[in-house]
């Protein structure tokens, strides 16, 4: 898989601030003491191999699929390949997995019950500060991180944000090889087509 | 991590791991990372996080559309999708 995309350059990085890929990254530290663990995990999603690995998986998931002609299909896809490569290690990617089961069942938020709650008279009302109600937010967004510990929905989310930019990265790159390839897309540039004054 | 007190509140470590865990977080964010402020304020990194994360969730839907359209229009064409998958395996 080294030479697996000569000419294909990443997306240009001039848009997006992501942080320069690093150079692959052998994993042959041992990860018995704690700060080799938690620097292979910083750099997990980051190294190209996984951005290659994670681009096969993808496509070769999208050409066995059928429905490939709608957007979510193909956003679940990705997802879903996403949350595999993370090997049930974190909790928003067991989240995906699980949660796809549920999907065609339940389009809507549930509503929360609020029969059920207490009226705030009698709960003892906790000024919920800025900072909990924008945790509370960021739960929302990670999957699988409603009701969790500060430092956990930290971890979750460092993790999930690095997973998202590799995820947006190696898109990015599968979407500018076909369209390469098809020689036509969205967007053909002028210089590509030799002969546009035809007729 | 320990030091986790009992309390009332919902998120009641210690004040240090707090910004501790906050300062971590906006390492990550460039947009915090570029601007090279020291220390922004908690409320301030989770706002920028949730922002981050929900451009972030935006780019791999347009992606994802972009990339329907272009599985679409290659299935029709079937010596291309043979070149990219020998390609890519």
């Amino acid at each position: 898989m080294a030479s697996f995309t000569p000419n294909l350059e990443p997306a240009p990085d001039a848009s997006l601030q992501f942080k320069p890929k690093k150079p692959r990254i052998t994993l042959q530290t041992p990860s018995s003491c704690p700060s080799n663990q938690r620097t292979q995990r910083i750099k997990r999603w980051r190294t190209q191999r996984d951005q290659h690995i994670y681009s096969s998986k993808l496509f070769q998931a999208l050409r066995r699929s059928r429905r490939t002609s709608a957007s979510r299909e193909v956003h679940e896809t990705a997802d879903r390949v996403l949350a595999g490569l993370a090997r049930g290690t974190t909790r928003w990617s067991r989240a995906i997995l699980t949660a796809r089961k549920v999907t065609k069942h339940k389009k809507a938020k549930l509503p929360t019950n609020n029969r059920l709650r207490k009226p705030d008279i009698y709960r003892e009302r906790r000024k919920t500060t800025a900072v909990e109600r924008k945790l509370k937010v960021l739960g929302r967004l990670v999957p699988g991180c409603l009701k969790l510990s500060f430092s956990n929905l930290i971890e979750e989310t460092s993790d999930y944000i690095a997973a998202l930019e590799m995820q947006v990265r190696a898109m990015t790159a599968i979407t500018e090889f076909l369209c390469g390839g098809t020689g036509g897309g969205p967007q053909p540039p002028a210089d590509r087509l030799p002969s546009n004054v035809n007729s | 991590m320990s030091g986790r007190r009992s309390g009332s509140g919902v998120s009641s470590i210690s004040d240090d791991q707090i910004t501790h865990l906050v300062f971590k977080l906006q390492q990550l964010i460039p947009e915090l990372c570029a601007r090279r402020s020291l220390k922004a304020s908690a409320s301030k990194v989770l706002q920028e996080t949730c922002d981050y994360i929900r451009n972030l969730h935006k780019e791999v839907e347009d992606l994802s559309d972009r990339l329907s359209q272009l599985l679409a229009s290659i299935d029709t064409d079937n010596d291309q999708a043979a070149i990219v998958r020998s390609l890519l395996m």
